[in-house]
């Protein structure tokens, strides 16, 4: 696609549309060319690290933010973007969703399941990752579900809706691990008579599996020496899938995301990780983080919790919606997140509602689903805020995002145009064709999908 | 319009309590919680003596005559005594005056469909009584029955401005019970139920099939057919047995009477179209089998959901019932527009169809108190703003028969009564102040005890 078709934004779509006319219907539409210069101009720009921008502009360069401010030094031939009247953020992401895996949520056939990938289930096609496209969402976290103390390795995902599975994962994003505490793990496995039912199993059943990774990396550090001083008896020991996750977590190399709800709960779960030598990313649910923020804020643990999400179970019954707002002012790290193809529609209102609930600043609030969850998923050096040398994850709204009113009119990825409320159909520039449905809602244990 | 005849019922559990809508002078309030454990009723209420309130200077969103800016209400005796801009509406001597001064003052939030006090913590059968599922025909149980009105859930709900609500067994079932309709503050159970058995719940969609796929048999009825025809034969013999009944009300009936049988007895209202059933279906072809089955049986129908009904809005509309409308969170189906469901009420609404909207989005646990953030978000998908509103207030207590009660700021209606620091759709909105039956309700839940409790710990630790 030529250059020239970016001079407007008219041309942009009716580029894009021509360009996508000619791919047989349901087969994932090819790479686009590296788009051109544009710059959004006249908008209220929410960085969302360093203030909001009033009548600003954004010039977008190969993809990636290389102007914000009153006025930008683009090139005289970037195309136009008019923001008159809207307001531009960075792309919402979502650190804790289970969409688009094919309603393959949990392995709930062991507690203990770390070499399970949930990019083996990810079905790039699924009408879920569109639905939180128009509602803005540019990176999601895809974790496995909370039947199993240590669950699988999550896969992230940018949500370039239409493109191939390999096009839309994040480029060089950290692996996370899910871990879950509480009631789910022990019903699933209590319920069958086994290990864990009660939640001492739970955390026993965790420390053994540390246990066992330990005794693994030594038995490989034994073989390692040996065969530094040529000992001609050296035997390698059997690799392992799930042992190699496991000493992967003890090495630090994995995001430790940790399903946990209760006060009690997240002062074990740091005293194992201190036990064990490994840190926490992020505490997720944490619907009790603001009866002991105090003592979570100096581990440097996050949270990924929801707005004022309540009374679904046991372990939720003492959520109260100032969880974020009160956390936050512990010092905790705080971002909201969706567990659910609804919510995750909608992310930008459960912002919202932080200032209702705790009197976050527009600022605080917008990082709860920008910033913040992108440090949640190691990836806040480059998405996340709208700052010079960060990917071009951009949505440009109607009106203030932290408004009920707000609607997704366009949606940029990498710099690229992947949603535009204007364009008739489903409004996206990638896909055409037939969208799948795992016929699932999204959540995990919420929802009484057998969890 | 279905506001009708059932007026007179409305409300007759309240006035037989004689509790209903007592008001107390504003200040007196909980929130400055001095009223003795005597007064205290168990619903976190303390109900003081009556007294009048005027609440000043607040920007009034009628509902029924416009917005008044600087406007004045007066609450008196539990009812709505005077509204009007302050330079017309006389403050009434001793009256508490409520400085609602750069605030938002509208009408008490009406919840079309909960489940308010039939579920605590949801994943806890033993602290839910949603449905009974041993059949699917069961007009005879009544959520009143199973009300709980000591429920940690309605102060949680009633903060935010939900006033008032009908408490809907879950839907499992072809006819599910009967529904009751609130008020979310009193004194007890007698205080808090206005209306019970105020309307019918049936369903008639897919998921009703269960017996079909019961693991060990197939059980009639395991198709839509079987659903339709369980539904048809009830009345039939609903009206079979009415005819038995007028003919042994006859002074020369000679033979054994009929057994009373309760669930014939439940269903005779609603055959004779006296109260509303509230019908859910979700598909097109589904809504149109319901309201055949209506029609047929001159039904008075309050239809609930048509979720994925795009494709019959304009047969909906000829219908000339009112709808309520979704959750409009439900997800649209694989391969349609994301915004499929976000514009249902404003799609509705434009083709003269009265909508109303529930907060039943998410199963049990969905929020009474997020509500009018639902109306919001129908307004950025093209709802008017004022009819918005009306979906919340005015509608349904008009789909419901207490349109003359509840709903709107009008002179004679209940003094139930928001007070707001901005746009009550806004989720960034603060609710302030909610006055029930005139009374200013204590603005605490089981959240905000846990908010302080834990609020001074934590600002000590730093």
């Amino acid at each position: 696609m030529s250059s020239s078709s970016f001079n407007n934004l008219k041309g942009l779509q009716v580029g894009l549309l021509l360009s996508v006319l000619a791919i047989p219907s349901g087969l994932p539409a090819q790479t686009p060319a590296a788009p051109a210069d544009f710059v959004i101009k006249n908008a209220t720009v929410m960085t969302a690290s360093h203030g909001t921008i009033e009548r600003g502009s954004v010039w977008v360069h190969q993809g990636k933010i290389a102007g914000a401010g009153a006025a930008v030094s683009a090139p005289a031939d970037a195309a136009v973007i008019d923001g008159t009247g809207k307001f531009l953020t960075p792309g919402i992401i979502d650190p804790h969703s289970h969409s688009a895996l094919s309603n393959d949520i949990n392995e709930a056939t062991s507690p203990v399941t770390p070499s399970m990938m949930m990019i083996d289930a990810f079905d790039n096609m699924d009408s879920a990752l569109y639905r939180a496209l128009a509602g803005g969402v540019t990176t999601e976290l895809l974790l496995h579900g909370s039947a199993n103390v240590i669950g699988g390795q999550a896969v992230v995902i940018k949500n370039k809706f239409g493109l191939s599975r390999d096009q839309m994962l994040f480029p060089g994003a950290p692996r996370s691990i899910k871990f879950a505490s509480g009631e789910n793990p022990k019903r699933v496995y209590g319920e069958r008579n086994e290990l864990p039912s009660t939640r001492m199993g739970n955390f026993d059943v965790m420390r053994q599996s540390f246990e066992d990774a330990k005794a693994y990396m030594a038995s490989w550090d034994a073989y390692n020496a040996k065969l530094a001083k040529n000992d001609k008896d050296a035997v390698a020991p059997k690799r392992d899938l799930k042992l190699e996750a496991l000493a992967d977590i003890l090495r630090g190399k994995l995001l430790v995301q940790i399903h946990c709800y209760r006060a009690d709960e997240f002062l074990t779960e740091e005293a194992i990780a201190r036990e064990y030598g490994y840190k926490i990313r992020a505490f997720h649910h944490a619907l009790e983080m603001y009866k002991v923020g105090d003592q979570i804020a100096p581990t440097g643990t996050a949270i990924a919790t929801f707005a004022d999400w309540w009374g679904y179970k046991d372990e939720a019954w003492d959520a109260i919606p100032w969880n974020a707002t009160m956390s936050m002012r512990e010092g905790v790290r705080v971002a909201l997140k969706s567990d659910s193809n609804d919510y995750i529609r909608r992310l930008n209102q459960e912002a919202g509602k932080m200032i209702h609930y705790g009197g976050a600043s527009e600022e605080e609030a917008l990082q709860m689903i920008t910033l913040n969850p992108a440090w949640i998923i190691g990836v806040d050096d480059r998405v996340g805020s709208i700052d010079v040398g960060k990917d071009a994850d951009l949505v440009l709204w109607n009106v203030n995002p932290l408004t009920t009113y707000a609607r997704a009119e366009k949606v940029f990825i990498d710099g690229e145009l992947f949603f535009d409320s204007s364009l008739p159909g489903f409004g996206t520039t990638q896909f055409h064709g037939v969208m799948h449905s795992s016929g699932f809602d999204g959540a995990d244990d919420e929802d009484g999908d057998g969890l | 319009m279905i506001a009708g005849n059932i007026g007179g019922r409305i409300l007759a559990y309240a006035l037989l309590g004689a509790c209903f809508g007592m008001p107390r002078a504003y200040g007196q309030s909980a929130a400055q919680p001095k009223a003795s454990a005597a007064l205290a009723g168990p619903n976190n209420t303390a109900i003081a003596p009556p007294g009048v309130v005027a609440i000043v200077g607040g920007k009034l969103l009628t509902i029924t005559h416009g917005t008044i800016e600087n406007g004045v209400v007066v609450l008196e005796n539990g009812k709505i005594t005077a509204v009007g801009p302050a330079t017309a509406t006389k403050v009434p001597k001793g009256a508490q005056v409520y400085n609602a001064k750069g605030m938002t003052v509208y009408p008490g939030l009406f919840d079309a469909e909960t489940q308010l006090g039939l579920v605590e913590v949801e994943a806890d059968q033993d602290s839910t009584d949603l449905v009974e599922k041993s059949d699917e025909i069961f007009p005879q149980m009544r959520v009143v029955d199973a009300f709980h009105a000591e429920t940690v859930r309605i102060p949680v709900e009633r903060i935010n401005g939900v006033t008032n609500a009908i408490v809907a067994p879950a839907s499992e079932d072809s006819v599910a019970g009967q529904d009751a309709l609130i008020q979310l503050y009193g004194k007890d159970r007698n205080a808090m139920i206005l209306s019970p058995d105020i309307a019918l719940a049936m369903n008639f969609e897919g998921d009703l099939r269960r017996r079909g796929s019961t693991p060990g048999g197939r059980k009639f009825p395991s198709t839509r057919m079987g659903l339709a025809s369980q539904l048809r034969q009830t009345f039939l013999d609903t009206q079979n047995y009415m005819a038995e009944k007028a003919a042994e009300a006859k002074p020369d009936f000679k033979g054994t009477p009929t057994k009373k049988d309760l669930k014939f007895e439940a269903l005779i209202p609603y055959l004779k179209g006296e109260k509303p059933v509230v019908f859910g279906a979700y598909e097109g072809y589904e809504v149109e089998v319901a309201m055949g089955i209506a029609q047929e049986f001159h039904l008075k129908v309050i239809l609930n959901h048509v979720t994925h009904s795009q494709n019959v809005l304009d047969t909906i509309a000829s219908y000339k019932v009112p709808v309520i409308v979704g959750s409009i969170y439900d997800a649209p189906q694989a391969n349609e527009r994301y915004d499929a469901i976000f514009s249902l009420p404003a799609e509705l609404q434009k083709r003269g169809v009265k909508i109303a909207l529930s907060s039943l989005s998410d199963g049990p646990s969905a929020d009474s108190r997020n509500l009018p953030y639902a109306a919001g978000y129908a307004v950025a998908y093209g709802l008017p703003y004022d009819e918005a509103m009306k979906a919340i207030t005015l509608n349904p207590a008009e789909m419901f028969g207490v349109g003359d009660q509840l709903g709107s700021l009008d002179v004679g209606k209940v003094a139930n009564v928001v007070v707001a620091n901005g746009d009550p759709l806004d989720v960034r909105t603060s609710v302030q102040q909610v006055f029930i039956g005139g009374v200013a309700i204590p603005m605490t839940s089981r959240q905000t005890q846990l908010r302080d409790q834990y609020l001074p710990l934590t600002q000590k630790a730093k």
